[in-house]
């Protein structure tokens, strides 16, 4: 069986999308320790504050896209002073509550101001080139780019800077890092302006693959959920492995399974993965 | 008498509610297990039913549904109630032992890969397209009654809830509930006193999605008509908000939650005349439930209706 | 007659020998007491009689039976339970509860006889709570019958779980240190119940305890651990007067 050099390239495009946004969702799990179910609606708002600035406003896209990964850092920041912060000391599964109502929240204000319908951004349409016998557009190219610039800027940021280390060893252990005297809140600020910046980017790059829609992020969710605990729940070089795992499965798995089933194949990833390995790709427990 | 009516469709529908949070309750509230499958439940009790009591559809018609049974209601009422038990039962089989959390995301994947089965089945399904005509339950028998269908149907469904109150609290109060309690509160005590902590788990799942599964053949058999989008994972955490907002727990809490939920969702249906952002409206009262649900997690964590001094215990020295 | 068998169990976690190369017998009807300073290993070693750990290598034989393998609650329901160092009463449920929960063989357990109250559910639960009745009577909790477990002194939950595991009338009863923060008073009229049961009821014991003088009092054997094995089995005399007990001991404070 010959395999489509199509399909893996479309993988590797799904696959930095899934993998930006499940960095994102993994940071924030490592620090604060709760699933946040609002995580999609993060990427959705992302998504649509650039669609604003661009297709609304008329602001080129770059600078629309900046603009969209910065409003939804602030905004993470917001929703964590109004909603989060008063449940630091609860318990995960009521935190995963909480989330939920912010999602209901969020998803329905996009709703309200933005309508139900699909929206794109404004970008030239092109015929799409082709190399070696593979299509691509411009967008797809800049998703990848773009992607991989923010990986290896998380990766920096982690290893090199003084707040990303605190933020590992927090994420390896709560209560060391505080009786070592980080400051915890600080951390937390750090991490929502981080996890809502990475999950608008990660918005934005899933409106440009496919269309702006209210529930999009939400939908992206399972994918997302797949890759994070593929990779090992709050840990970050896991979401990323995992990310592009499932994206590369996901597309090239059309060549066996009908594509209305690719989505069957996170879910069935994230099954298997559990029961096979419960700490997640890379082993070690990181809870 | 236009408001009666419209009591009666909002009644009807917080009566399905009702039982979605009773089964709901049984999994969170008595069991301490995070379902985020509900939406699948209810709509594999819907689809089962509806597809049990309608006949096959016409060759060459729109609908490309190869398959219907024409069964009589009851039949289909009953089946789909049994299948929802056991899809909860596969499910849990997967996923019962991991953790909460892992728990939450695998229930919830596994409840969008039902709704993909089917969005994309149509020979049994219908597919992305509605499924039309499903009977009504004695409607020919009521047609002769001098009241409406709406009213028959509203004592039907409030029956139901009441008889399932009943039982489930009875099941919670007795023997089995307290095993399942133990198993909320610490496994490893049940365990240690020769609890099989797996197997009370799965039975708590099934009984739970098989009472989800009765909400969705009822629902099917009200509405007529019914498609993928009516089962999407907001339905879940409609739920989820009803059960905290009751009190978890508590299963009079689930049915008041529910009926929260319903009336928050349509209470702008009551009012008459043209209301300012009247578009927005569905969406304005969604973003209210989300604010309700975490001001009631904030300030009466218990619920409406819960037991917070049960909450508190062993709370004050500690973990 | 030996009732349980415990053959080379060997317990890592990571790097750290937690039990290393354990072999004993108990039998029927004995009171055996397991000493031995801190991270000796006697709990780990109960959680691999118990099912709470799968030992990596070794056997565990319970009333001629190779439990090994057997989850934590088939060997509960085969006689054999246990209570935890850090009593685990359940904060959410009542003292009642707590107690009725253990109940072995309850019909009402199962979803139909519960919802429906048949099958004697009923005057099962009714001799339950007499036999409860008489336990929290001795442990002097009976006034706190109605009272959320989670609202009891540090005490108190130790007792309530001694009474739990009674409440499920064990052929083998292992206890992690049971009379820790209990009134001595009291410690001495549950050490005369233990033996009580070993006669009457013809149970066997096999408790941790640190309370030296306890074990003295009503064990039969006790088996020293020190650093994962076994160092010193015997007579409590024997055992005591062991001179590497006592480097063990002092060896753990140093
Ligand atoms: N789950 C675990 N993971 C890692 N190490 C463990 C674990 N359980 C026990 N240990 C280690 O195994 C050793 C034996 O511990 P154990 O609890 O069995 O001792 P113990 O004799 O019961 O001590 P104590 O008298 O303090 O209760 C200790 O070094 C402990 O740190
Ligand atoms: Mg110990």
């Amino acid at each position: 069986m010959v395999l489509d050099p199509q399909f893996i390239w479309n993988g590797i495009v799904v696959g930095s999308i899934i993998s930006v946004s499940a960095l994102g969702l993994t940071l924030i799990f490592g620090i604060l320790n709760f699933i946040n179910i609002a995580y999609g609606d993060y990427m959705a708002t992302g998504a649509y504050l650039a669609f604003a600035l661009n297709a609304q406003i008329g602001l080129p896209l770059g600078v629309a896209i900046v603009a969209g990964v910065a409003g939804m850092a602030a905004g993470a920041v917001l929703i964590d002073k109004l909603v989060f912060e008063h449940f630091r000391t609860s318990s995960p599964v009521t935190l995963l509550i909480v989330s939920i109502g912010v999602a209901f929240f969020i998803r329905n204000l996009i709703r309200a101001i933005w309508g139900p319908t699909g929206n794109f951004y404004d970008v030239p349409i092109e015929a799409n080139p082709n190399l070696f016998g593979v299509r691509y557009s411009v967008e797809q190219l800049s998703i990848i780019v773009a992607s991989l610039l923010l990986l290896t800027a998380v990766y920096v940021l982690l290893r090199r800077t003084r707040i990303g280390i605190a933020m590992r060893a927090a994420s390896d252990d709560r209560t060391l890092t505080r009786i070592r005297g980080v400051d915890t809140e600080r951390l937390v600020l750090y991490v929502w302006i981080a996890g809502g910046a990475i999950a608008g980017l990660g918005g934005i790059m899933l409106g440009l693959d496919a269309q702006i829609r209210p529930n999009m992020g939400f939908t992206a969710l399972i994918p997302i959920f797949a890759a994070t605990i593929l990779g090992g729940i709050g840990d970050p070089k896991g979401a990323v492995a995992g990310g592009f795992a499932i994206g590369i499965l996901q597309e090239v798995s059309v060549v066996v399974v009908p594509s209305e089933y690719k989505f069957a194949v996170a879910l069935a990833a994230l099954i298997v993965g559990l029961l096979l390995r419960p700490d997640g790709l890379f082993g070690e427990a990181t809870r | 008498m236009a408001l009666l009516d419209l009591f009666l469709v909002v009644g009807i529908i917080a009566g399905v509610y009702s039982l979605l949070a009773i089964g709901m309750n049984m999994h969170w509230g008595d069991t301490g297990l995070l379902n985020f499958a509900h939406a699948a439940f209810f709509a594999v009790g819907a689809y089962t039913s509806a597809i049990l009591t309608t006949p096959t559809p016409e060759a060459g018609l729109l609908a490309e549904r190869t398959v219907g049974f024409d069964l009589p209601v009851v039949v289909g009422i009953v089946a789909g109630t049994v299948l929802a038990a056991v899809l909860g039962f596969v499910i849990a089989t997967t996923s019962v032992r991991l953790e909460g959390d892992y728990l939450a995301m695998v229930t919830l994947s596994s409840a969008e890969l039902v709704r993909l089965v089917i969005h994309n089945e149509a020979w049994l399904t219908t597919g992305a397209q509605t499924l039309k005509n499903i009977p009504r339950p004695m409607e020919s028998t009521v047609a002769t009654l001098p009241v409406s269908y709406d009213v028959f149907y509203f004592l039907l469904v409030w029956a139901l809830v009441g008889a399932t109150y009943l039982l489930f609290e009875r099941m919670s109060n007795g023997p089995f509930g307290r095993v399942l309690h133990a198993i909320r509160e610490n496994d490893d005590v049940a365990l240690a006193l020769g609890k099989d902590v797996t197997q009370f788990k799965l039975k708590s799942f099934a009984i739970g999605a098989g009472v989800a599964g009765l909400a969705g053949t009822l629902w099917a058999h009200y509405v007529y008509a019914i498609s993928p989008v009516m089962f999407l994972p907001s339905i879940t955490f409609l739920i989820w908000a009803a059960v905290i907002i009751g009190g978890a727990g508590s299963y009079a809490g689930a049915i008041v939650g529910a009926v929260v939920i319903v009336f928050l969702r349509q209470v702008t249906r009551f009012i008459p005349g043209s209301v300012p952002f009247s578009d927005q409206m569905s969406y304005l009262r969604l973003m209210l439930v989300g604010v309700v649900l975490v001001a009631v997690l904030y300030y009466r964590p218990e619920g409406l209706l819960g037991n917070a001094e049960r909450l508190q215990a062993g709370t004050s020295e500690g973990e | 007659m030996t009732l349980l068998s415990v053959d080379g169990i060997r317990k890592t976690f990571g790097g750290i020998v937690a039990v290393e190369d354990v072999s004993f017998d108990v039998d029927r009807n004995e009171i055996v007491g397991v000493i031995g300073p801190n991270g000796a290993g006697k709990s780990t070693t109960f959680r691999l009689l118990t099912g709470f750990h799968t030992p990596d290598a070794g056997t565990v034989e319970f009333d001629g039976e190779d439990v090994t393998d057997h989850s934590p609650d088939a060997r509960a329901r085969s006689g054999m339970i246990r209570t935890f160092q850090i009593a685990q009463e359940l904060t959410g449920m009542p003292v009642m509860q707590n107690m009725l929960l253990a109940a072995q063989g309850h019909p009402g357990e199962r979803a139909v006889t519960s919802a429906l109250g048949i099958g004697g559910t009923s005057a099962f639960e009714a001799d339950q709570r007499d036999r409860a009745e008489e336990l929290l009577k001795l442990l002097e909790l009976w006034e706190l019958r109605d009272e959320y477990a989670g609202n009891l002194s540090g005490g108190q939950r130790k007792l309530l779980e001694l009474g739990r595991s009674l409440m499920a009338d064990p052929d083998l009863l292992l206890l992690d240190e049971p009379m820790a923060g209990v009134n001595p008073d009291l410690t001495d009229r549950l050490l005369e119940r233990i033996l009580e049961l070993r006669d009457q009821r013809d149970m066997t014991f096999l408790f941790v305890e640190h309370d030296i003088d306890a074990v003295m009092r009503v064990a039969d054997t006790v088996v020293g651990m020190h650093n994962g094995a076994v160092l010193s089995m015997g007579s409590p005399e024997e055992v005591q007067s062991d001179d590497r007990m006592l480097e063990a001991y002092l060896g753990g404070e140093v």
